[in-house]
């Protein structure tokens, strides 16, 4: 336990101590959940704009944490031969994996917890809350998206691996339902955003604070999850 | 048999006669190779518990190559290797314990301060190193908070070296430590590196700085193209060569012996 508690104390000052991962991780949603909130851009059709906004803002939460900022880590890792100089020491791939996704989770509690705070601030009254669900939808999320950030970064130049993830952000910012259902995007687009892992885990989250949910996006999220996972397993490469 | 090869025989069975110290590295007919590339064709050699090995030979000739397979960083090709009795890449958990590893690139993330660093690699080992301890050996005592990418070349070149000392290493595999490192940087590396061998750890450590290796040598390791030149005790080198002296005169005559030998 105390090597990787070490590890984790690890990952965690590294992460904090980046401003611009600060940023990315609380400020840019907190940011958004209040402007959007706030204004009239949103095509949405509900009446109370945050009952739409939050879930979608804590899918982008999930993204940021799980797959932006572990993926830019772990390739600079990669690049700087931390991961092979740690690959030399009694740490473990094991511990190491443990301590990278227990770092992700603590982030992902404190960006709920931020986020709920702000969005009950904001007026969000959920008509119901179910919280083992909600959990397991963010452990299916993070699953998924760790493992497409893991992918990217197990293979890719840390530089370009950077722009990857931070363009991907984007297309799911824009296309991945979080701030447009899937339904309101051109038709092209459409049955693409709706099958994304961003847009199934939005409308899952939407659906667990309402009270429907739709089994098969439970299904088809979990098995974007395993894929991800296992892809990222085969196709890592520790060391450039 | 070619001159040189039974030059070099006769240098390696001195060594095997002169001391019966412990084999802690054993390498035999080592073969690694990258995609187009053969970069160690073929080597074998033994480095011993108390001494320290230097591997030196020109950039490309299979020195990092050498000591990372050695580390367990990369697979061999082919071939046998066994540090302590553990193959460095199957039994990899267990020998962990016993190994300290300096990277050529250092290793570190760039934002980690040294004496954060430095206590998490302490707490990596399960041998109570003290951090406070360790990053007073290598005199960043007043660097203490200062974040790797801030320090200058050689002292990340020292804090890279005590992260390596943390295991209290049996075997320590040390790439370039002193590049880049100011006169008594290198006075310090040096005391440090003769410590570990005096306290009976295999040092094998690979440098371009042939009058450093000169200075900590026990025994020497000469690369070139990815096979090995000379294997032998330093002392035993030198009367093998003749009236040369330095590591620098006896590796230009080796390689144009061996040179002359190819065009033949």
């Amino acid at each position: 336990m105390r090597i990787y508690r070490s590890q984790l104390r690890q990952e965690l000052t590294v992460m904090i101590r980046n401003g611009e991962q600060l940023l990315l991780l609380v400020v840019i949603p907190v940011m958004l959940l209040v402007f959007f909130s706030q204004t009239d851009f949103l095509p949405t059709e509900n009446e109370n704009k945050i009952d739409f906004l939050l879930p979608g803002i804590l899918s982008l939460a999930v993204i940021s944490t799980a797959m932006v900022s572990l993926g830019i880590a772990t390739g600079f890792e990669r690049s700087y031969g931390v991961l092979r100089r740690l690959g030399t020491t009694p740490l473990g791939t094991r511990r190491l994996v443990a301590a990278k996704i227990s770092a992700i989770c603590v982030i992902e509690i404190a960006q709920l917890v931020i986020l709920t705070v702000v969005g009950l601030l904001l007026g969000w009254n959920p008509s119901r809350i179910n919280l083992p669900q909600i959990l397991l939808f963010l452990i299916l999320g993070t699953g998924c998206f760790a493992g497409i950030g893991l992918t990217l970064a197990g293979r890719l130049r840390a530089e370009v691996n950077l722009a990857a993830q931070n363009g991907l952000y984007l297309v799911f910012l824009l296309l991945g339902g979080i701030f447009v259902d899937s339904d309101e995007l051109p038709a092209t687009l459409s049955p693409i955003s709706a099958f994304s892992p961003s847009s199934l885990l939005s409308s899952l989250l939407r659906d667990s604070f309402s009270n429907t949910v739709v089994l098969a996006d439970a299904i088809v999220l979990c098995g974007w999850a395993i894929a991800a996972c296992a892809l990222a397993v085969t196709s890592f490469k520790w060391s450039d | 048999m070619s001159a040189k090869s039974c030059e070099l025989r006769t240098v390696m069975v001195m060594n095997i006669s002169s001391t019966s110290r412990e084999v802690a590295i054993s390498v035999r007919n080592l073969v690694v190779d990258y995609k187009n590339l053969r970069a160690v064709n073929n080597i074998s050699f033994d480095a011993k518990a108390g001494e320290v090995t230097v591997v030196i030979g020109p950039n490309g000739a299979g020195k990092t190559s050498t000591m990372e397979v050695c580390s367990g960083v990369r697979a061999a090709t082919s071939g046998a290797v066994s540090i302590l009795g553990f193959d460095p890449k199957k039994d990899r958990g267990k020998l962990n314990s016993h190994i300290g590893v300096m990277l050529q690139d250092g290793g570190v993330y760039p934002s980690a301060r040294v004496f954060e660093i430095a206590q998490h690699y302490c707490n990596l080992y399960d041998n109570r190193t003290n951090a406070d301890e360790l990053v007073e050996s290598v005199d960043l005592t007043r660097q203490k908070k200062t974040s790797w990418r801030k320090l200058s070349g050689g002292e990340k070149q020292r804090l890279s070296l005590a992260l390596a000392l943390a295991a209290k290493p049996r075997v320590a595999f040390l790439d370039e430590p002193t590049s880049g490192v100011d006169i008594f940087g290198r006075d310090l590396i040096r005391n440090i590196v003769r410590q570990l061998a005096a306290d009976g750890c295999a040092v094998i450590m690979a440098t371009h700085e042939l009058d450093e290796a000169q200075r900590v040598a026990d025994h020497v390791l000469m690369f070139q193209s990815g096979q090995l030149l000379a294997n032998a005790p330093m002392t035993e080198l030198q009367d093998a060569t003749g009236q040369r002296q330095t590591l620098e005169d006896i590796f230009r005559h080796l390689a144009e012996k061996s040179k002359l030998q190819g065009e033949q």
